[in-house]
């Protein structure tokens, strides 16, 4: 009630200043109470554009909860994905801009020309500040241009600027060039590279050098004619923390926590260092999922870069307001240190083990490639892997590329890049992913295709984690490892049995678990940080927001938006046949503690069942 | 008895794995202070100050399982590795 009483009062008075300056002004002043935000929605086919008042409530939250409600709203029925009527929902996280450290994120959500599902994903930094700074809970992009084009938002209004002279610019040369265009650095851009403008249905949006769009936000923002979303706020905070002092003592000692032992592994090694601990348990995915151990990780581990200063140079790097600064970047000490590149276990692991690859300077090259082109990692390495196999089996020419498609073959990772980036030859095909390409290619390449309801599998052995491997199956977003850390409950107890019901209750938890977490947009490297995360966490939306939210609360909102999301799928034509596993995981691993280790389809239909009874 | 050694527990050892003159079996809670009294840097860090229980995410892996307990009984040819859980973003 408070929330919307002051949010009101602004809007009366703002709503006669609109009428006669711009539609687009900023309706709520600077310094409003934290919970007082607006939904910006840009229509590019009309040039409508609305600020209306969207206040983060207790039942909204922020972020991923804000982002689902929005785009439940705006879809009635099935789709095209690349079409206009696709909207582009971003969200900020309810922390961002404030003194929560690891918090200034947002979330990104639309309908993944992938899966042809709800895909959410999150990204950070300066771009997440930029947006919940200028007041807004969310900005939604629907429609089309006629010509490439860019946003430029800022308390002003919204400008749209010719887009076409930043065709074929990477996302940082994008920002460089915008800068410059609109006058000063102050300006932060979410763009898409070149793989978002040809359509490639795993392109990402990137922001401040990170990155959104598993399942191809990329694609969405490009099939629009959007180059770039730039964003200018001050720096000064433009809302009203409700309680600044608990603010700050719970954020200091959240900073402490994060510069301590719960995130010295991500602090210190990066998620790189992952690839060897899941080769020592015999979860590392191999060869397109054909084995579970790769006799070269020692070579390829970015830890090797680390151990070896007199032949790599690391740069460090993160987002904006964290103390973890997880991002290791490599780079041959002969090399050039602005070329370095991110060393992300999933980014490895996709072109280093999943194809046979030992040779890290390719890999890490191929990482670097990715970035310049707005491709996500996990589908491109997928779809790479997939594309040696169908070669092996003689189902696609295997000098495609002009080297060897080959597992193994690092010479050809590059090639095939920037193959699939221009859409050119073969690249074209596996531009669509896994399941369309296997579709195309036809002759039983289906059963070489590791997806679920379209979406690359990321890099963890799903036949020895089978909490894990019913979460993947049951994903609203396809295959995807983060919408529920379900791998964690297997990874404590390797080879523990339990039931179904537990392990159905298990992925129910952590489905729930990461939707809070995605609703406050909290980093979840910083997840050991908090002794009591349900508690804490709304103990800190209360405190920014000034409205109550106890831990039930906070459960409650994590549970609607899970199924705010599987009703939009239904909408989308979801059906339980989609909730299914790769056909290869039902063959059993051949080799490593976990020989013999299969999916049965039966058990997990069981499984799927029982889940399905306890979440309805 | 050998320990292999994983993330920041080799990260401040470093090396790969230690060798720990101790009788077999013995229970898990001596070779992790055997651990931490040859290697004291790993104190605060990987394990806990007063049991030398291994510190979350890390944990102790024996023949590919988690260790029952501090008082599990273990050998060399349990193939004990300290390492952390992994987890990705």
């Amino acid at each position: 009630m408070r929330i919307a009483r002051a949010c009101s009062s602004y809007r009366a008075a703002a709503n006669a200043r609109a009428a006669k300056v711009l539609q687009v002004v900023r309706l709520i002043p600077r310094l409003a109470p934290a919970a007082c935000a607006e939904l910006l929605s840009v229509d590019l086919t009309s040039e409508r554009v609305e600020r209306a008042p969207y206040p983060l409530t207790a039942a909204r939250l922020g972020g991923v909860s804000v982002a689902v409600e929005l785009l439940s709203t705006a879809i009635g029925g099935p789709l095209d994905p690349l079409s206009p009527e696709n909207p582009l929902v971003f969200a900020p996280g309810p922390f961002a801009g404030t003194a929560v450290p690891a918090a200034t994120k947002h979330a990104v959500a639309t309908i993944s020309p992938l899966t042809g599902r709800l895909t959410d994903g999150l990204s950070s930094s300066h771009w997440s500040g930029a947006l919940r700074r200028l007041g807004l809970s969310a900005l939604i992009v629907q429609g089309a241009r006629a010509n490439w084009t860019v946003l430029a938002i800022d308390d002003t209004g919204v400008r749209f600027l010719d887009g076409t002279a930043l065709l074929g610019l990477s996302p940082a040369q994008t920002t460089q060039r915008l800068r410059e265009m609109l006058g000063g650095r102050h300006w932060r851009v979410a763009a898409i590279g070149p793989a978002g403008e040809s359509g490639v249905r795993f392109a990402t949006i990137d922001n401040d050098g990170r990155q959104a769009g598993r399942g191809g936000a990329g694609a969405v923002m490009g099939s629009k004619r959007l180059k770039a979303i730039a964003l200018a706020s001050g720096t000064d905070s433009a809302f009203e923390i409700a309680d600044p002092e608990r603010v700050q003592t719970i954020s200091r000692a959240l900073r402490e926590r994060a510069l301590g032992p719960d995130t010295a592994k991500y602090r210190v090694l990066g998620t790189g260092a992952n690839l060897r601990v899941l080769q020592r348990m015999g979860m590392l995915p191999t060869r397109n999922f054909s084995s579970a151990s790769f006799e070269g990780a020692e070579r390829v581990t970015p830890e090797r870069a680390r151990e070896e200063p007199e032949a790599y140079l690391e740069r460090r790097s993160g987002c904006a307001n964290c103390p973890v600064q997880c991002e290791h970047m490599y780079v041959r000490r002969t090399g050039d240190r602005k070329a370095a590149s991110a060393s992300e276990y999933e980014s490895v692991w996709a072109f280093g083990p999943n194809c046979g690859v030992d040779d890290l300077d390719a890999v890490l090259d191929a990482v670097g490639r990715c970035d310049a082109y707005g491709l996500d990692t996990i589908s491109a390495g997928g779809t790479i892997a997939f594309a040696m196999e169908c070669a092996a089996r003689g189902l696609i020419d295997v000098d495609a590329f002009g080297t060897p498609l080959r597992f193994g073959n690092a010479a050809v990772l590059a090639p095939a890049i920037d193959a699939i980036a221009r859409g050119e030859g073969l690249g074209e095909t596996l531009g669509l992913g896994v399941r369309a390409a296997a579709e195309a290619i036809g002759g039983g390449a289906e059963v070489l295709a590791l997806h679920v309801k379209g979406l690359e599998l990321p890099g963890y052995e799903p036949r020895a984690l089978p909490t894990y491997a019913l979460a993947l199956a049951v994903c609203t977003r396809g295959a995807c490892h983060n919408r529920a850390a379900a791998y964690d409950v297997d990874l404590r107890n390797p080879g523990q049995l339990l039931s179904d019901e537990a392990r159905a209750a298990a992925v129910i938890d952590a489905e729930d678990t990461a939707i809070a977490w995605d609703a406050l947009v909290l980093c979840k490297f910083t997840r050991h940080c908090f002794d009591d995360f349900w508690s804490e966490g709304a103990t800190l939306w209360s405190a920014v927001t000034g409205e109550p939210l106890d831990p039930a609360g906070l459960r409650e909102v994590a549970s609607r938006t899970w199924q705010r999301k599987r009703a939009l799928n239904e909408k989308l034509g979801w059906t339980p046949a989609e909730d299914v596993l790769p056909v290869r995981l039902g063959e059993p691993l051949r080799d490593g503690p976990y020989a013999g280790a299969r999916i049965d389809a039966a058990s997990l239909e069981r499984q799927r069942w029982i889940y399905e009874t306890l979440r309805s | 008895m050998t320990i292999e050694l994983f993330g920041m527990a080799r990260e401040l050892v470093g090396v790969p794995s230690v060798r720990l003159d101790v009788d077999e079996p013995v229970p898990l809670r001596s070779v992790l202070e055997e651990l931490a009294m040859q290697y004291p840097q790993l104190v605060g860090q990987v394990l806990a100050p007063l049991t030398h229980a291994p510190l979350d995410p890390n944990v102790v892996l024996l023949d590919g399982r988690r260790a029952h307990g501090l008082d599990e009984p273990i050998r060399d040819a349990d193939r004990p590795c300290l390492l952390f859980l992994p987890s990705g973003g």
